[in-house]
């Protein structure tokens, strides 16, 4: 099981760490006591073995001498005549009386295990106590005969004195081992929780100073790493708790917010760039589609002038059709500077829509007719589905033609020996008006292009069918300003279908773009 | 078989164009042979083996760039000069024509004399 150290709070680590130290100086200084009481206890008990021992002797030696004292006087009353004075007999028993205090003392002090020799050591002093006060009592009264204490009585007490004497010897010395012992045990524990408590304080210290900076490397490390342009770094922060937790997960806002920042301007500086790289290519394309017509323009109008100088007959009727080459070419031209400019326009903000009531059907009618020469060019053939019913519509009847208009000759651009189908509806209180063909068709990736700007569905398409690659993109523009939409459905070598929707009151429920 | 001197492939494929350069270097002594996109010159220059090229990069089936290195790449066409006529008119479409391996490089609208003046010099052995 792994200790997650790091996972506590810095806070949390430096009390624990004051907590450890200063438990471990506690039980330092219990132990310390424990041995000190231990020490004087037994110190106690060794005192009192001496003690008991100089009592002991002082017994002895008074026992000693209060019977040779009575020895001698037994002696003189036999011999003499002379009473023992009151003075010397309270003398005397005074002195029993202090032998008498020292033998309780001697009791108070028993140690362990004395206590039966202490009993029989009383028993046979008291007697002999008992015996010797008689005696002295009795001693001036002449009619009692004094019972000497006999010998037996003495040895015996003298005997038990000394038994307890050795007794305490013994216990004395086993007292004096015992604290050797315990000043022994007692030195060792100080020196082991002495030698512990260094070991633990430097194995927490080690701990708290790498859990730290085990932290504050995780936050260095990161903050480097971001600094560095790792963006996308951030620190493990569910790895520390409190302080550093809360640090690394401000840290780790603070780069997401950066990060998001830093990426909108490279987002903006990309499509910056993107809008830029567009109008260069913008521009590139426009000039590349001025210098076609103007190549007819230029090129026919020099020829001109070189035969005009010819000698001899001119051919009045080819003049006449390569005037008409330079009058077309000029106004393909034209057309495409419109188309420009519309754009142009459309893509500044600058197009108005100019909304009047007006009849559809008449309106495409008439586009149709007028744009009939084209049909011939590629031997296609008109079909008609106008509904002459229809309401009035309230849009720009310019911006419809012009849809029509461009919808139309492109039809007829792409389809050779086909039919065009021109149907205008009203449906679900919209102008539906659609455009079909069975030309060439378009692939689903062409059709996704179809309506950018120079884009034909591909790049020899303009050469082999010519255009601007100007006119869907004017009429998506121009079908999104009515407040409409157009969609296309077509599939290669199967034809293409424009279909327009438009509001019946422009802008009524669509934003005007 | 030599290549006629004043035989020149015209590669355009707008017809206005096309007619108009026609007729105005048949009219300076040329024998022009026509094509209208990158396969059919490729064609022309092996059956008809002009002295000269007069391409256009905007073709259709196959685009001016591929049919110049398609020529530059096949041993009988690789010596035939090639003039690039484009309406790219920027510096890098002239350096990306030559770099391909077209021998001269022309602006639309044509400057016609000067057009001349290049055909002439790449003509003169």
């Amino acid at each position: 099981m792994k200790w997650r150290r790091s996972s506590l709070s810095l806070r949390t680590r430096l009390y624990l760490f004051s907590g450890g130290i200063l438990t471990l100086f506690a039980v330092n200084v219990a132990t310390h006591v424990w041995g000190s009481f231990a020490r004087s206890e037994s110190l106690i008990a060794y005192r009192d073995a001496v003690n008991a021992a100089q009592l002991i002797t002082d017994l002895e030696q008074s026992l000693e001498d209060n019977r040779q004292q009575v020895l001698v006087l037994a002696t003189l009353r036999e011999t003499t005549e002379d009473p023992l004075g009151v003075d010397e007999r309270e003398v005397a028993l005074a002195e029993l009386n202090t032998i008498e205090q020292r033998l309780r003392r001697l009791g108070a002090l028993g140690g362990e295990g004395t206590e039966d020799y202490y009993r029989r050591l009383h028993d046979s002093a008291s007697k002999l106590l008992l015996d010797w006060r008689s005696f002295y009592s009795d001693y001036n009264n002449r009619s009692v005969v004094l019972n000497m204490e006999s010998a037996t009585t003495y040895n015996d007490a003298f005997q038990r004195l000394q038994e307890l004497d050795q007794r305490q010897a013994f216990l004395a010395v086993q007292r004096s081992n015992t604290i050797d012992r315990t000043i022994s045990i007692t030195d060792r524990i100080t020196v082991f929780g002495f030698v512990t408590t260094i070991a633990v304080t430097m194995l927490l210290v080690i701990a708290l100073i790498r859990s730290t900076n085990a932290s504050l490397l995780r936050l260095k490390t990161g903050v480097q790493r971001f600094g560095s342009g790792d963006l996308t770094h951030r620190i493990d922060a569910g790895r520390d708790a409190g302080e550093m937790g809360d640090l690394a997960r401000t840290f780790n806002d603070m780069s997401a917010k950066l990060q998001s920042a830093i990426e909108d301007v490279r987002d903006a500086k990309a499509n910056a760039d993107a809008a830029n790289a567009a109008k260069s290519m913008f521009l590139a394309n426009v000039s590349h589609e001025l210098r076609t017509p103007l190549n007819a323009i230029i090129g026919y109008s020099e020829m001109l002038q070189d035969e005009i100088g010819d000698p001899g007959e001119l051919d009045r009727d080819q003049f006449h059709h390569d005037l008409g080459t330079i009058i077309f070419s000029g106004r393909q031209l034209l057309s495409l500077i419109n188309d420009i400019l519309d754009l142009s326009k459309i893509e500044t903000g600058k197009m108005l829509v100019t909304a009047e009531w007006f009849q559809p059907a008449a309106l495409v009618f008439q586009v149709c007719d007028s744009l009939s020469p084209l049909l011939s060019q590629n031997s296609n053939q008109l079909e008609l589905d106008i509904d002459s019913n229809m309401p009035e519509l309230h849009s720009d009847p310019g911006k419809v033609q012009q849809i029509v208009t461009n919808l139309f000759s492109n039809a007829c651009k792409f389809t050779q020996n086909g039919t065009i189908k021109v149907s205008a509806h009203w449906r679900d209180d919209e102008l539906r008006i659609s455009v079909a063909d069975t030309g060439i068709g378009m692939t689903d990736e062409q059709q996704s292009r179809v309506f950018d700007a120079f884009i034909q569905a591909e790049s020899t398409t303009s050469t082999e069918y010519g255009g601007t690659g100007l006119g869907l993109a004017i009429v998506k523009q121009f079908c999104e300003m009515l407040g409409g939409h157009i969609t296309l459905d077509s599939a290669p070598g199967e034809g293409s279908t424009f279909t327009v929707a438009l509001p019946a009151v422009q802008g009524s429920d669509r934003a005007i773009v | 078989m030599t290549a006629t001197p004043s035989k020149l492939l015209l590669v355009e494929d707008n017809e206005i164009n096309r007619d108009m350069l026609v007729r105005r270097l048949s009219r300076a002594g040329y024998t022009v042979v026509a094509a209208g996109d990158g396969a059919q010159a490729l064609d022309k220059m092996r059956t008809e083996q002009p002295a000269l090229v007069l391409l256009d990069m905007n073709l259709p089936v196959k685009d001016g760039w591929t049919t110049c290195q398609e020529a530059r790449a096949d041993e009988a066409l690789t010596n035939i000069p090639i003039i690039a006529l484009t309406a790219h008119a920027m510096d890098s479409d002239r350096e990306h024509a030559l770099s391909i391996g077209c021998t001269d490089y022309a602006t639309k609208p044509i400057d016609f004399p000067d057009l001349l003046k290049k055909i002439e010099r790449l003509l003169t052995p």
